[in-house]
């Protein structure tokens, strides 16, 4: 069972003194089915002056603090150690087409599971608009439902560009659709509005990859950053994660952090300033396979 | 009671008649009138339109004179206007009012169970009793208060509900209110206005007295307090430029707790805190009329400038009590409506008692196909509101292509929408003030209710609300309606409260208590007033000075003058021209207000003080900042700016309590004077010291400008010596227009200031005016007047220990720059 150990370092630069900062990070690994977080330490400088942990509403886990030393700079270091399995893939079901599994969504939300309703909608980030079409035309919705995430994804990888100057976490879903460019979280939002369109629940997940494949295995892109995929809800087995970056299903090398609607429910890092004027964001991530010595 | 003679007659409801299919608070169908509307005519006299014409002008005078605003926003400007008052007030009571306050008190008990649901254990959801759309799809379902439910103080604190009659005379609720009503303020200041200009009426009448409530309200507040904790109550308002601030400000005095915007909070360990020029205060309560989506850029909207970073955090770990606790207006939707009736008999195990206008939301299919086939009879409403959703319209009013469009957006999107049967609103007499006569004009009432100790009590009285168009489609305040005083009329007799009741205001403030942003505000608002007031006299003095004949003994001095009031509105280069057309080009720049400097940016930067620090000053001067901003307008009459500024004055020195927030207003006013002393001496007097003394024409304008003429003449007979008006203006301490005048009250002040905060600070700026006002009392005046470098070195030293003392009272008292906690990282 493979282990991961992740480090990940945020780093704020002011232009001008900060006297005062509130901050919510999104940085510990989920535990999951296929996954647990065996070690989390957050390194934070300065120091802040209280810190604290709660679960958000999608079950991640927060930390929350605030730092009132003066400063220019503040870094923030975040080191896990994940134990992270290959989820097994379920079996295909030739009968759960795109509009049968939105029928059987709808009585497994009226059977209880309303919480799968919201990741059925738009949400702030991942507004509906008509010309998601244009992608969800290309694809055959009679397809069984884990044919059609594949084919759909093979949209993005078909037909968009992987490119980090074309867009800002800012740029509307429509431009990014124009552009036919953009980042694996442009391509994880406009998948979700695609297949939300058509009545599925479909989710943000926010993770790591592997900076260096396996031998023999091409590098995967978003390995040096935060990297994004989608979970599609599949009635009858769970939520299956699906990276439309790189097209393919999410296996062992795929470390979730956090899971929401879209992006801005499971930002890593949200800060508040008290002065400090204009600010630039230094990140960097490496992820490495961990030795483990047998017990 | 009597009952009603047969043939009723009153001037007043001459040819007065209800509206078809309508219900009419004063006249029956039948066209008697109504018992309470018998007696309420009787009790105007014997001539009732006279009595009511009359009200209505004493309203609008006092309206002005206490300056009851209300903003308007419009695309890109935003002005306010007087507060709309109709005097003839909304009669309710008897065995209709207890009713409908039995079905308001059911409805918020449901409401606060049904949101402390949703952000607590969301039972409704799971059981779908809720439609999971209706929570899961909800803009307004705030994801990080989720838990704020489980708290044990009520979600719900306010609760208001907009009602109207049906035409069969049963109340319907046409919207909730549960996020932060607001209109309780004007409610209030009708209820005082109106009593006053219908005293005979009001007195006659068995009306029940708001009394009560407020100070139930206020108690209710306190109660709130987490326990042991021993903090304050705050009003949290989105700040002067939202519609409402006027009652915020009103309400804020009645409660006796202070006003304040997100800025003037801050947290720290999930804890609240007021900065004061004290240092912080902990916040026990937060009375919130900031929408709670704007409440907290860390965990809502990142954008919102107007919240407080943490607020969530605080409110989920209970050392803040907010109320209304965040996140209610998830259940403002019109889709809920539809619903209530089955929440209540599940949640209540009631009936609901009070219908709302029936409703299909298009998320149902059944509803979604009720909606499409009977588009023409329904208003069409989104189902949630905020800026992107479609607007609320009335299908029956559109031609057929608009609503084959409109049909066509519901069928894409069917659970973004709703139908509800129109609604004919029942009337009441209002006064037209064309036709001098009562008519039937559809109204709407927003009544309140407040959660004390587990109960919820109703409000005996409320805000009447109407379209003088006389048309019922949207009542709001901002599409232009007039509001209503409503008189609960009880058979049980109320004693007379105390005019103005304030239930916490006994307690007295501390002085250290002043919020920070608010001293910040005084002292600029000192700083502003005696600018504006030195650049009009200049400006007032300056036309006699051009015409003087003794100035053609030394034309210098009027150059100099107009240079000096040219450099006094921020234009230093050089102008040419005679001296008459630069003096005519010095009263025009006067009047733009483009330019920084001049007179009129200034008057409209000293009424935007004024706004800010609205909640510390008298009514009076409310109406004095409505005026300066007009006054801004072009080029103002000098004349009349004196005029309002020396009423400002007066307020200042006589109406407001000389406390904390009084003496940071006087340190502005005493060093900005201060500084104009030490400038208008170097635009006149300074000069190389190979040049002749001044002359006595100059000497004597020199003291002329400075307003110190007078007292020189009455203190000194005879010649203008350079020592003597020296010494006058900089060294006498009995001349109130002197530096060193200034420079003792400077000193007082400080003296009275908090020092807690920063001891060793405050110590350094007390030196700071220390050495300003040793070196006014040590300098020789004979040396000064004969040594023109050392008179100019003195002045540049003043100035700079001026700047010096201005900055250091900024960053100890206003800007908190918070000192480190924790050196080593």
């Amino acid at each position: 069972m493979p282990v991961y150990r992740i480090r990940h370092s945020t780093l704020y630069r002011h232009g001008t003194a900060a006297a005062m900062a509130w901050q919510s990070l999104r940085l510990q690994p989920r535990r999951e089915a296929n996954q647990e977080c065996l070690e989390f330490e957050l390194e934070l400088n300065p120091r802040p002056a209280d810190l604290s942990v709660r679960t958000d509403y999608f079950g991640n886990t927060q930390h929350v603090f605030t730092v009132r030393a003066v400063h220019r700079e503040f870094s923030i270091q975040a080191h896990s150690l994940v134990r992270r399995e290959e989820p097994a893939r379920p079996a295909p079901n030739p009968a759960l087409s795109v509009a049968a599994t939105s029928d059987a969504i709808d009585r497994e939300v009226l059977q209880g599971d309303f919480a799968l309703e919201q990741y059925r909608h738009p949400s702030p980030l991942v507004p509906s608009f008509p010309a998601v079409e244009s992608l969800t035309d290309a694809v055959d919705s009679a397809l069984p439902l884990l044919e059609w995430m594949d084919a759909f994804g093979a949209v993005f990888s078909r037909s968009f560009g992987f490119d980090t100057t074309a867009t800002l976490v800012s740029t509307p879903l429509e431009e990014v659709l124009r552009l036919r460019r953009g980042v694996c979280q442009d391509f994880a939002h406009l998948y979700i509005a695609g297949a939300r369109s058509l009545g599925l629940a479909a989710a943000y997940v926010s993770g790591y990859l592997l900076t260096q494949p396996p031998p023999g295995q091409p590098r995967f892109v978003g390995a040096d950053a935060m990297h994004a995929w989608v979970s599609v809800h599949v009635p009858g087995t769970g939520w299956v994660d699906y990276d439309p970056t790189n097209r393919c299903f999410a296996g062992s090398g795929h470390l979730v952090v956090a899971r929401g609607r879209d992006y801005g429910d499971v930002s890593p890092t949200r800060g508040v300033f008290n002065g400090g004027g204009a600010q630039t964001l230094y990140l960097g991530v490496t992820v490495e396979p961990e030795e483990v010595t047998a017990p | 009671m009597i009952p009603p003679p047969a043939s009723f007659s009153s001037p007043l409801l001459r040819g007065y008649r209800g509206l078809a299919g309508r219900h009419d608070e004063a006249v029956a169908a039948d066209g008697t009138v109504r018992p309470a509307w018998q007696e309420f005519t009787r009790s105007l006299g014997d001539d009732p339109l006279a009595t009511l014409r009359a009200a209505g002008d004493a309203a609008r005078r006092a309206i002005v004179e206490q300056d009851v605003s209300l903003n308007l926003y419009s695309a890109e400007s935003s002005d306010s206007i007087a507060w709309p008052l109709d005097v003839v007030p909304l009669l309710l009571g008897g065995e209709d009012w207890n009713r409908l306050s039995a079905g308001l008190r059911q409805r918020a008990r449901l409401f606060n169970l049904l949101l402390q649901d949703l952000y607590g254990p969301q039972r409704m959801l799971r059981q779908g009793l809720l439609p999971a759309a209706l929570g899961m799809a909800n803009p307004h379902f705030l994801r990080a208060c989720a838990g704020l439910g489980k708290s044990r103080q009520p979600f719900l604190h306010t609760y208001a509900a907009d009602v109207a009659r049906s035409p069969d005379g049963r109340w319907w609720v046409l919207q909730d209110r549960l996020d932060a009503p607001s209109g309780l303020g004007y409610a209030l200041q009708n209820r005082t206005i109106v009593r006053q200009v219908l005293p005979g009426a009001f007195h006659h009448a068995p009306v029940s007295r708001l009394y009560r409530f407020i100070r139930d309200f206020r108690e209710s507040l306190d109660v709130l307090q987490a326990q042991g904790e021993s903090s304050r109550l705050v009003l949290l308002t989105p700040g002067p430029a939202n519609e409402s601030y006027y009652e915020h400000a009103y309400l804020a005095r009645y409660l006796g707790c202070p006003l304040v915007e997100g800025g003037d909070l801050t947290t720290r360990d999930r804890q609240v805190f007021l900065r004061t020029v004290g240092g912080l205060r902990q916040v026990g309560v937060i009375l919130r009329r900031l929408d709670s989506e704007f409440c907290d850029p860390l965990e809502l909207d990142p954008r919102s400038l107007l919240g407080v970073p943490g607020l969530v955090h605080a409110a989920q770990s209970g050392r803040v009590a907010i109320a209304n606790q965040l996140g209610g207006r998830a259940l403002e939707s019109t889709a809920l409506l539809s619903f209530l009736p089955t929440l209540c008999e599940h949640l209540l195990d009631e009936e609901l008692l009070l219908p709302s206008a029936a409703t299909w939301w298009g998320g149902q299919v059944s509803a979604r196909d009720y909606i499409l086939d009977h588009l023409g009879e329904l208003v069409i409403k989104p189902t949630f509101s905020g800026a992107s959703a479609p607007a609320t319209v009335y299908a029956g009013g559109l031609d057929a292509g608009q609503r084959e469009a409109l049909a066509a957006r519901i069928a894409a999107d069917p659970a973004a929408f709703c139908g509800q049967e129109r609604v004919l609103l029942g009337t009441t007499p209002a006064w037209d003030p064309e036709a001098a006569s009562l008519r039937p004009t559809p109204f709407v009432a927003r009544l309140y209710l407040s959660a004390n100790e587990g109960e919820f009590q109703v409000m005996p009285g409320g805000l009447g609300r109407f379209n003088l168009s006389g048309e019922d489609a949207m009542v709001s305040l901002q599409s232009g309606s007039v509001s209503k005083d409503v008189w609960v009329l009880s058979s049980q007799h109320n004693d007379d409260p105390p005019a103005h009741f304030a239930a916490g205001a006994s307690e007295r403030r501390h002085g250290a208590a002043t919020p920070s942003r608010l001293a910040d505000n005084l002292f600029w608002l000192g700083r502003y007033l005696e600018r504006t007031s030195q650049v009009t006299r200049l400006l007032a003095k300056l036309h006699p000075l051009l015409r003087d004949e003794i100035a053609v003994l030394d034309p210098g001095v009027a150059e100099d003058t107009v240079a000096f009031i040219l450099r006094l509105q921020d234009l230093h280069q050089p102008v040419s021209g005679s001296l008459d057309e630069r003096a005519d080009f010095v009263r025009r720049i006067a009047g733009d207000r483009t330019r920084p400097g001049s007179l009129a940016a200034n008057l409209l930067r000293l009424a935007r003080t004024l706004e800010t620090a609205k909640v510390r000053l008298p009514p009076e001067a409310w109406r004095v900042a409505r005026q300066l901003r007009q006054l801004s307008q072009g080029t103002p009459d000098f004349t009349e700016v004196q005029t309002q500024l020396s009423q400002l004055d007066g307020l200042a020195a006589e109406t407001m309590v000389h406390d904390t927030g009084w003496r940071f207003l006087d340190l502005g006013r005493r060093i900005e004077r201060a500084v104009h002393i030490l400038q208008l001496i170097r635009a006149l007097l300074e000069r190389p010291t190979r040049d002749p003394d001044p002359t006595e024409f100059r000497l004597q304008t020199c003291l002329h400008l400075a307003d110190s003429l007078f007292t020189y003449r009455a203190s000194f007979s005879g010649a203008f010596h350079p020592a003597s008006v020296m010494a006058w203006m900089l060294a006498e301490p009995e001349n109130p227009r002197g530096l060193r005048f200034q420079a003792e009250r400077i000193t007082e002040h400080l003296a009275a200031l908090p020092d807690e905060l920063a001891p060793r600070p405050v110590e350094l700026l007390r030196t700071t005016v220390f050495r300003l006002l040793s070196s006014v009392r040590l300098a020789d005046m004979q040396t000064l007047a004969s040594t023109p470098e050392q008179a100019s070195e003195l002045w540049n030293d003043q100035l700079a220990l001026l700047a010096d003392l201005s900055d250091r009272l900024t960053q100890i008292y206003f800007a908190h720059t918070e000192p480190s906690e924790n050196g080593a990282g």
